[in-house]
């Protein structure tokens, strides 16, 4: 099938065409051509973008597809769904699943549908059985299989043995260790940032404490080991802080912030509407700006969706008995895109594409002639119905479900698959 | 101003002063009317209340049910000490289910923090609930607004005013629904609040609430002119926050004995049950100055303010 995307923006941080009007010629999945003003060959289906932006295809490192174990709350099949509608061609996934993800029967089967899917996922493989941080798991005969990333997902990593002999033993393969920062006995029971809003609310707080303390410790035991570690989630002006400096140290280090962080504060909890529970929790406006500014600055390497479905019967809850998380596959660039004016547009596709892409061990992004496309084309301007109707994923606990988000990606293409909005 | 603001009684943080006066001024006459022989009126007759209590309850349940008794409203009660119903669905299912059999109005005890919100924004939605009010009988480590309201009125009808007044309030107060709900009543009727206990039993960030902090419990009672002395709530406590009882009694406990080293009389208030001998010795509890039992009594004309103010609201 041939292509003709026609009069879109592009941006792509240092492309020829960065912030000009191109078209683009796809023909058999490859780029074939492009330019200020491609004639029309006959037989070809044209894509009019005039208003629209095209990005090199969004790429996602963090999101939790439930499967196997939780296909209730979202499955590989449904998770493409509305990573593709959110305009992502490449979604890491993190092992927290049942099983975990861990053997090289695993790793394979989330690999396995990629060579008949548009959206390719990747595994986060963990690095401790069962995700209980204290055996380590064959890393390099999973990383032969195909995993390229490691960590415990949603389990920080509490043990600075394992995390020394992960930092050490993956230097082999140069691969990428992940850790979610967050001191497991300090955040014990906590429901929410701890302050003033907590105090309020009588609930437990997490402090930020517990994610800047397990960030220092960690920077001492990669001075310690070598290799290269990227802390994800973090959530505070401190750990931007710290993360900083070690980066100033010349340290191999790296780190992505949740998309909801950058968009609300922990006034958000005071009705207790659980779908603002996330961990880690939503802090105060001075951390939400120190964040946005981390992104703008690249010290914040990567926006993630931080992609967490719920069932109603794990969510729709009294607040503190209402599981962690938020979707964002299918809203993430939407969201994202609200913010251009702080963060800066070619800063967002940073973070969205080109960052994710290198830490994933991907190859880098050419929109180039001869090249696959891999592309994303998205009207900054649609309004659009989030409802039932148009979500793609199994849950839908998202605080703004139901209401008008401004964005959409009308199309979205990898190699010879395309995806186009029908809305 | 004869209306409440609110609909539900969720919390005192969404009362207004306003409010908590009208409500005064309701328990004062109440409190006349459960003093008289016949003590009862028939204010909410046809009104059928649910007690639902997830957590264990006596005086709160018991006083609820006499105020609901007393205003002659048809009461039913359910209680599930459970604490493995952890299903919200289970929470909004069962209130459903009550509110199905035509119940006006959901006294409820839970152990989450917000289940009273969640369950009136839950019942917001529904067609047998969208009527049905909510009274918070407490709601985990969040508030407990009746306790609060008793609290202050108690004060208020001891001292005239609460404008300019110090209280103490002594205790746990990181595990403590009736301290939280007590600073907001407290604050919004003007008076000044500070709270004493050991350090791990406060909330790091409580100053920011505008309150006194003191570690000396000797120092928090030559300050203030009541004294609100909280149960230790052992129950509550999923971490360990001080070694011992003992301790605790011999460095928090109140006796007669700091009592009459102060150079002053002050308000002796505890919400109850006491631990005798751990927060609040005997002599201590029994003394003339302890208003202890008058809280007990005025919790009754106060629920039935409470619940007379919001049955006469008429939903929207």
């Amino acid at each position: 099938m041939n292509w003709l995307i026609k009069s879109a923006f592009l941006v792509c941080p240092g492309h020829e065409y960065h912030r000009k009007e191109i078209d683009v010629l796809i023909s058999n999945g490859k780029i074939k051509e492009l330019g200020d003003n491609i004639s029309t060959p006959s037989e070809i289906k044209v894509i009019d973008a005039k208003d629209s932006l095209l990005f090199p295809g969004l790429v996602d490192l963090r999101a939790d597809l439930c499967d196997p174990g939780l296909e209730h709350k979202e499955t590989l099949t449904s998770g493409r769904e509305a990573a593709v509608a959110g305009g992502f061609t490449h979604v890491m996934v993190i092992p927290n699943t049942k099983p975990p993800v861990q053997t090289k029967n695993d790793v394979k089967y989330i690999l396995g549908g990629n060579s008949s899917s548009l959206v390719q996922l990747y595994p986060m493989t963990s690095i401790s059985r069962d995700l209980e941080g204290e055996e380590l798991t064959e890393m390099l005969d999973l990383y032969t299989a195909g995993a390229k990333v490691f960590g415990d997902g949603d389990k920080p990593i509490w043990n600075t043995d394992i995390l020394v002999k992960s930092l050490q033993y993956l230097q082999k393969v140069d691969a990428l260790l992940v850790n979610k920062p967050c001191d497991q006995w300090l955040s014990k029971f906590g429901q929410m940032h701890e302050g003033v809003n907590s105090t309020r609310l009588g609930m437990k707080g997490i402090p930020v404490l517990a994610e800047t303390l397990m960030i220092r410790r960690d920077i001492e035991l990669l001075k310690y080991a070598g290799g290269k570690l990227h802390f994800s989630t973090i959530s505070s002006k401190e750990s931007v802080k710290l993360i900083k400096e070690a980066k100033k140290e010349g340290l191999n280090i790296t780190c992505d912030v949740a998309i909801h962080n950058l968009l609300y504060t922990d006034e958000k909890n005071m009705m207790f509407d659980s779908n603002f529970k996330v961990d880690p929790p939503l802090r105060t406006e001075e951390d939400r700006k120190a964040l946005i500014k981390g992104v703008k600055e690249g010290v914040i390497d990567c926006i993630v969706t931080d992609h967490h479905p719920h069932d109603p019967e794990s969510k729709d809850l009294e607040y503190d008995l209402a599981d962690f998380g938020i979707t964002g596959l299918q809203t993430a660039i939407s969201e994202a895109w609200s913010l251009k004016a702080d963060i800066g547009e070619d800063k967002i596709i940073d973070a969205m594409s080109l960052n994710p892409r290198i830490l994933m061990g991907l190859e880098d992004i050419k929109i180039q002639k001869g090249e696959v496309a891999d592309l994303t084309l998205f009207d900054p301007e649609k309004v659009w119905e989030y409802s039932d109707r148009t979500n793609k994923s199994n849950s839908h606990n998202h605080p703004r479900f139901g209401e008008n988000i401004k964005g959409k990606v009308r199309a979205v293409i990898l190699g010879n698959n395309i995806f186009q909005d029908q809305d | 101003m004869n209306r409440l603001s609110v609909k539900h009684l969720l919390g005192i943080k969404d009362l207004t002063r306003e409010d908590i006066e009208l409500l005064f001024q309701t328990a004062s006459s109440f409190k006349e009317v459960i003093n008289r022989p016949i003590k009862k009126v028939p204010s909410l007759r046809d009104i059928t209340i649910a007690n639902v209590f997830f957590e264990n309850s006596t005086r709160t349940r018991l006083s609820f049910e006499l105020a609901e008794k007393r205003l002659s409203a048809d009461v039913i009660n359910f209680s599930s000490s459970n604490s493995s119903v952890k299903k919200g669905e289970t929470l909004v299912d069962t209130v459903q289910n009550i509110l199905a059999m035509k119940v006006d109005m959901i006294v409820m005890r839970h152990g989450s923090p917000g289940a009273p919100h969640f369950l009136a924004r839950s019942l917001a939605n529904t067609k047998t609930g969208k009527h049905a009010v909510v009274v918070n009988a407490g709601d985990g480590t969040h508030e407990h607004p009746t306790q609060a309201l008793l609290d202050t009125f108690s004060i208020h009808e001891k001292l005239g005013t609460l404008e300019g007044k110090k209280v103490a309030i002594i205790g746990d107060i990181l595990h403590s629904r009736v301290a939280l709900s007590n600073i907001f009543a407290l604050q919004k009727l003007g008076a000044e609040v500070m709270v004493c206990g050991p350090n791990t039993l406060l909330p790091k960030y409580i100053s920011d609430l505008g309150v006194k902090v003191e570690l000396d419990v000797d120092k928090a009672l030559q300050w203030c002119d009541v004294a609100n002395v909280l149960r230790i709530q052992l129950e509550r406590q999923q971490i360990k926050y001080f070694p011992s009882l003992r301790e605790y009694s011999l460095y928090f406990g109140i006796d007669r004995k700091r009592l009459a080293r102060l150079d002053k009389e002050i308000i002796l208030m505890h919400p109850g049950p006491i631990n005798r001998g751990v927060e609040l010795s005997t002599d201590a509890a029994d003394a003339d100055n302890a208003i202890i039992l008058d809280q007990v009594e005025n919790g009754v004309a106060v629920r039935m303010a409470v619940l007379y103010l919001l049955a006469s609201k008429k939903p929207d």
